[in-house]
């Protein structure tokens, strides 16, 4: 009875003998890599589905919940729109240029009501147009949910619903709903329904780049930033409306200063020699 | 009366008969008046939508159009798919046609007539078929006078294979020349040239309601049959057009309701120009009911042939994200559509600005600085600036003193005690206030 004296452990066993709760069944089809491997090792498919209603809860804005969708946008093609239909403030294109989003792919609908903007919704799925669609809808009920996941599942393109985190108690058709919080600055992402078994811990992710730390209390002095503009020269008074020269920098309160000024003329120095002061 | 349809034929009705003949033998008659203008147009309009089958086109008036198909078999695979082809079209554009086929022009039109259907492709094919055709062919479409045809009647000939068997002499005698010459241009031994067709620069094609109305759902039913025309037409020029006018007119004294409906990018494609015009329509209200439509386009650009690869679908995923920003535009207005592009300033709410989709993006040097994704349209004043944690910056913008839009801050990013990441500023000048400005999401 030496076989018995051993207790078999589960990691032992035939993996294609054995079935275990964690492991989804069958084979999912092959999603869209989300950039973060973290992420994509809970995900069913390995990533976001390819054309499913994908819901995400955030409570406030800048945690990061649009940087977690950078890496999927860069990737948008030539050939079809990167949707975002009634964002609820300004997409800021500098930022956005700067992480690598194709902006002439950018399709901006701003529609005038709620109505209009789940039909716009419906319209950038259904047409194939687009590679992935971002859409902020007030309310939406249970039919309208409906009618967007079969839309994004017809059209294989991935539907992205950012909605109040009041929101994630609705049933909802949706693939795959995710609850966005941040934990200490990384973004928890709680996968609370996927296709697949529960999961009970979230996904830390670090979707921003991360920004020099150098705490400070507001309430302690603002490092001034020193700034010594180049000048026309005082002989030159008809220039000097004209923004011609780029203040050169030099700081040195504090190493993270960066300075981007181009300064008034002093109008003492613009006049011309010998030409009496006028006191205002 | 000009022509009697097959209820009226019925009573006994026949074109010719009178006004009131016609109504002493019905008097429920239904009179249409004929409008030997709109039969013309209507003429211009099938030889326009046919240029998309053959570029020989000849009209015939005052109710006939000649194509020239020989060339254009293999491309639509076939006489018997070209005439299916042909006929489908018609009746979407509302008309009941008769189709023949024959070699020559005079040929082709009296078959069409007294034997729809036929399809001959060679000349010593029409002896037989013409030959049965009673006399009054002779003068369809043909100079052949009046006298000359009561002359050959007078005479015993009843059919054209007997006017065919008659001395030319003799004809030419009895002031009946043109009889010979006729069927000389009908069996093919004759020359027969036509007048061109030549395709109209602008398109416009006006369909008059017999029943004036306002329901949209039955203009739009109506005004599809508009649209092969243009359709047609562009194809004929191998052409497509990015924006056309459709016009209703109303009864009484209501100015023309006029539609201005732009596509996304040059087009010819007819499903697509219904769509748009359904998405226009349907949101119209009109100030009375409409007695006519009028579609009417210009500036036809040239498209390039598209290739109809079985495997490779990236043209049509082109054109239906083309045909998405339409719809978009048709429905939503043009200025629910934008795109975004960055542009050189250091003022934050001046670095950038709104550009139609698909727009090409200048090449911008970007600030090293951190940026938010979302930007408030207006900076908010913090009133507790003090529960924030200041985790980056500052970064001094100063700038814009000679546009009036001064801008003198110096920017931080702050975190929230919930975690959230915002862009601040704090003004330079006094009283030196905190504001919000954007959120890094």
């Amino acid at each position: 009875m030496s076989a018995a004296s051993a207790p078999l452990s589960l990691a032992d066993l035939p993996g294609d003998l054995v079935w275990r709760g964690r492991r989804f069944n069958g084979t999912p089809p092959q999603g869209h890599p989300t950039g973060h491997g973290a992420l994509d090792a809970v995900l069913p498919g390995g990533g976001w589905p390819t054309g499913a209603l994908i819901e995400l809860f955030t409570a406030r804005p800048g945690i990061g919940e649009l940087s977690l969708l950078l890496p999927m946008m860069r990737r948008c093609t030539a050939d079809r729109w990167l949707g975002w239909v009634a964002p609820p403030r300004q997409p800021y294109a500098p930022a956005l240029a700067a992480a690598g989003v194709p902006l002439e792919r950018l399709l901006w609908v701003a529609p005038a009501s709620p109505a209009e903007a789940l039909w716009a919704t419906r319209q950038c799925l259904a047409s194939g147009g687009c590679s992935m669609v971002l859409s902020w809808l007030g309310k939406a009920d249970m039919a309208a949910l409906r009618r967007l996941q079969l839309a994004a599942e017809e059209s294989r393109t991935p539907l992205f619903l950012f909605r109040p985190a009041s929101a994630a108690q609705q049933p909802s058709p949706a693939v795959l709903r995710l609850r966005l919080e941040d934990a200490h600055g990384q973004l928890a992402v709680h996968v609370f329904k996927r296709r697949g078994p529960l999961l009970d811990e979230p996904v830390l992710i670090q979707p921003r780049p991360p920004i020099d730390a150098r705490p400070a209390l507001v309430a302690a002095p603002v490092p001034r930033a020193q700034v010594h503009p180049i000048r026309q020269p005082a002989t030159a008074p008809a220039k000097q409306h004209l923004p011609v020269q780029q203040a050169a920098v030099s700081s040195t309160p504090s190493p993270t200063l960066v300075t981007h000024a181009v300064v008034r003329p002093d109008p003492a120095r613009a006049r011309a020699p010998g030409d009496p002061a006028r006191i205002a | 009366m000009v022509a009697a349809n097959a209820a009226a034929r019925q009573l006994g009705i026949t074109a010719g008969d009178s006004l009131a003949g016609a109504l002493a033998v019905a008097p429920a008659l239904e009179l249409l008046e004929h409008d030997p203008d709109q039969a013309r147009q209507l003429l211009t309009e099938v030889a326009t939508w046919a240029s998309a089958f053959t570029p020989a086109i000849s009209i015939d008036p005052p109710d006939c159009v000649l194509l020239e198909v020989a060339a254009s078999l293999q491309l639509f695979g076939g006489l018997q798919r070209l005439t299916a082809l042909i006929t489908r079209g018609l009746a979407e554009l509302g008309l009941d046609a008769r189709l023949a086929c024959a070699p020559t022009p005079l040929a082709a039109r009296w078959l069409a007539r007294h034997r729809p259907g036929s399809a001959i492709t060679e000349t010593g094919a029409l002896a037989q078929p013409l030959g049965a055709l009673p006399l009054a062919a002779l003068a369809d479409g043909s100079d052949v006078s009046r006298a000359a045809l009561e002359l050959l009647g007078s005479i015993g000939v009843a059919r054209l294979a007997e006017v065919a068997e008659l001395p030319r002499g003799g004809l030419a005698r009895r002031q009946a020349a043109t009889v010979s010459t006729t069927l000389d241009r009908a069996f093919g031994r004759q020359p027969d040239p036509r007048p061109r067709f030549d395709l109209p620069q602008r398109y416009h094609a006006r369909l008059p309601l017999l029943v004036p109305t306002e329901r949209s759902d039955t203009l739009i039913f109506l005004a599809r049959r508009l649209l092969p025309g243009l359709a047609g037409w562009l194809a004929g020029r191998h052409a497509g057009v990015d924006r056309f006018r459709f016009s209703l007119e109303h009864e009484g004294r209501h100015p023309a309701t006029r539609l201005e409906i732009v596509c996304a990018a040059p087009s010819r494609d007819e499903a697509a120009f219904a769509l748009l015009l359904n998405e226009h329509l349907g949101r119209h209200a009109f100030p009375g009911p409409v007695d006519a439509l009028v579609l009417e386009a210009d500036h036809p650009v040239a498209l390039a042939a598209v290739a109809t690869d079985l495997f490779d679908d990236t043209s049509l995923k082109r054109e239906s994200a083309q045909l998405l920003l339409a719809r978009l535009r048709a429905r939503l207005g043009d200025e629910a559509i934008r795109a975004l592009s960055p542009l050189a300033d250091h003022r934050p709410e001046r670095a950038w600005r709104l550009v139609p989709p698909g727009s090409n993006q200048p090449p911008v040097a970007l600030a090293d600085a951190p940026r938010p994704l979302w930007l408030l349209a207006e900076p908010k004043q913090l009133t507790h600036p003090g529960q924030l944690r200041l985790i980056g910056g500052p970064e001094r913008i100063e700038s814009g003193w000679w546009d009036d839009h001064d801008v003198r801050r110096d920017y931080f990013v702050a975190e929230t005690p919930e975690g959230g990441r915002w862009w601040i500023f704090r003004e330079l000048e006094a009283p030196r206030g905190w504001y919000l400005h954007g959120f890094f999401a």
